[in-house]
């Protein structure tokens, strides 16, 4: 099949989860229903009498926005991952080996501990602040393994980034002991969710989910020939400095951004682009829109999942993404191997 | 074509390469001989801009420093010992990086009708155009070491820097990739520098030896006046009752 066959089938695919997972839930709406009230919001057009009341609020101030919300964070996550294994050359790093999770948790932490409020942020605050720690995180990881290694190689930041995170999650832990009060908060956040997520989330989300695919499209083929190692890459005519920090930057903006909103979710960002490789190969033109849709249908059918299997309880997203994630990600990692 | 004065550099503010002074001319083939740890790889290394360095490297009359990693690559190219590879490329999609130095980039970039011939010839000069399809993760040492270099003679550099290229390649391989890199210098304004460990392959490949012993220059002359016996000097054994045993072997 030929690459452009194959996004069409991701697309498609894409296109299918967000309608079942608009559709699903403690109100089932038919498919066909979800369809007409979409175009006819896109297009302005009346909701034919046909379909019941109830539904279009159902889906454009509920359903919607979450399933956007899924989408976009997955599609940001799996990107990310898709970006860093190759920037680190390590097909086990992640988003999260930089330090932006454990960023972005202690920022969230602090904002619940010490219950500190903002009349102009409001709602906003308690992201705002989680990520501007996930970008510190990743400036102080960077910066630092900067000073110690003026190369900036991969395994300093790596390493810098495991004890920045450890440490981040070592003050979190504190936090939540010293307020036991805040602890169940802080941790369900750390689990993630798309529960109660609106359209002021998704009008940010959604551009710098866009603009982070046009980023890394752009220098898709600088990482290409990173894939290669540092000195062979250098030798091609990588600035390597120069790409790590750009690449490495906005993998923290991205990443940050889904985490503030979304709380912490694992697991697509480790798995995406292993599995959109198996059938898209390894070139960074396909790869990157191929990892932003698989991880995006990925996490809406996770989310989807996470809110039917145990009605009316969620289970936490990030335990779906890990439980569904794993056996999927064995299942099309042998069977390639076997072929 | 490159020439390089009064180079020292090395790791950690240790010296490797102390004052290395040579100089290679279009056309020329120069081999680097020295025992392991003498300083060859990080010399290299150096003279391709990616160590940082005391003293000069001229590459066609330009400095070195002043120019960007882009314009470094077009014409000056390093293929280092192989290493190992995480990723699935297509062999093909492999040997095109060599041409991301002469590309705008850019997400819309689309790879030239000029670029697909000069990637098909580079493949053609290495032998591998049978395996253009392939995924490079299912290639042996040997082949994978083709299509770097391919990818080298894809990158259309002026001067070619070779960090032993006969790793993992068998003995006609060995001697094709010799004659390759003859006839890629024969065409005009090219040169190559080559770190070669066997004898009689440097000795074929080169024209000019330059001997490294510590970081210093040991020796720096044309291949056909080298005295042999430093070799054994300088390599602390019987180099020329080495070759001589074998050679009675064959005889």
């Amino acid at each position: 099949m030929k690459t452009a066959s194959k996004i069409l089938v991701l697309t498609a695919a894409a296109l299918a989860a967000v309608i079942l997972g608009i559709g699903v839930g403690s109100v089932f709406i038919p498919p066909g229903d979800v369809g007409t009230i979409l175009i006819c919001n896109l297009f302005g057009h009346p909701i034919p009498e046909t379909i019941d009341p109830v539904y279009p609020g159902l889906v454009m101030n509920m359903r919607l926005p979450r399933v956007l919300m899924a989408f976009f964070t997955g599609a940001a996550l799996s990107m990310s991952g898709t970006v860093m294994q190759s920037v680190l050359r390590n097909p086990l790093a992640s988003p999260f080996s930089l330090g932006v999770s454990a960023g972005a948790g202690l920022g969230a932490a602090l904002v619940m501990v010490l219950g500190i409020s903002s009349g102009i942020l409001g709602a906003f605050l308690l992201p705002a602040v989680s990520l501007a720690f996930a970008l510190g995180t990743v400036i102080l990881v960077v910066g630092f393994a900067t000073r110690m290694d003026k190369n900036l190689s991969n395994t300093t930041i790596v390493l810098i980034g495991m004890v920045v995170s450890l440490f981040c999650n070592a003050i979190m832990s504190m936090l939540s002991t010293l307020s036991p009060i805040n602890a169940q908060r802080i941790s369900l956040w750390t689990l993630g969710s798309f529960s109660m997520k609106e359209w002021n989330q998704v009008f940010i989300l959604a551009p710098v989910t866009v603009l982070g695919i046009l980023f890394f499209l752009h220098y898709a083929r600088e990482m290409d020939v990173m894939t290669f190692g540092e000195e062979q890459a250098q030798a091609l005519g990588v600035d390597m400095k120069r790409m790590k920090w750009l690449l490495i930057g906005a993998v923290a903006v991205l990443t940050g951004t889904a985490t503030a909103f979304v709380g912490i979710i694992g697991f697509v960002d480790l798995i995406a682009p292993h599995v959109v490789r198996r059938f898209f190969g390894a070139s960074h033109r396909k790869v990157i829109p191929a990892s932003a849709l698989f991880g995006g249908t990925f996490m809406v059918l996770c989310d989807l999942a996470s809110r039917t299997l145990t009605p009316p309880r969620e289970i936490p997203i990030g335990s779906i993404t890990a439980l569904i994630g794993a056996p999927f990600f064995i299942y099309i990692y042998f069977a390639g191997r076997r072929r | 074509m490159l020439e390089v004065k009064q180079l020292s550099c090395g790791y950690d503010d240790y010296p490797v390469v102390k004052n290395v002074s040579f100089s290679v001319k279009e056309g020329q083939r120069l081999c680097i001989m020295g025992p392991n740890g003498c300083g060859k790889t990080t010399l290299l290394r150096a003279v391709s801009g990616l160590l940082p360095y005391k003293g000069q490297v001229s590459i066609c009359g330009k400095n070195l420093q002043e120019l960007s990693r882009k314009e470094a690559a077009r014409s000056i190219a390093l293929m280092s010992q192989i290493t190992s590879v995480y990723f699935s490329y297509t062999v093909y999609e492999t040997v095109l990086l060599g041409r991301y130095a002469h590309t705008n980039g850019g997400a819309f970039s689309r790879t030239t009708e000029q670029d697909r011939q000069i990637v098909l010839n580079s493949m053609a000069r290495t032998g591998i155009l049978d395996l253009k399809d392939r995924m490079i993760t299912e290639l042996s040492g040997g082949q994978l070491q083709r299509v770097f270099l391919a990818r080298t003679f894809a990158q259309s550099p002026k001067i070619i820097l070779l960090d032993e290229p006969t790793n993992h390649l068998d003995l006609k391989y060995q001697v094709e990739l010799v004659e390759d890199l003859k006839a890629w210098t024969a065409e005009k304004g090219r040169c190559a520098v080559g770190v070669l460990h066997d004898v009689n392959l440097a000795l074929d490949f080169a024209d000019t030896i330059l001997l490294l012993e510590n970081g210093q220059v040991r020796a720096f002359s044309p291949a056909k006046e080298f005295d042999l016996s430093m070799l054994s000097e300088v390599y602390q054994m019987d180099v020329g009752g080495y070759m001589r045993r074998s050679l009675k072997r064959w005889e």
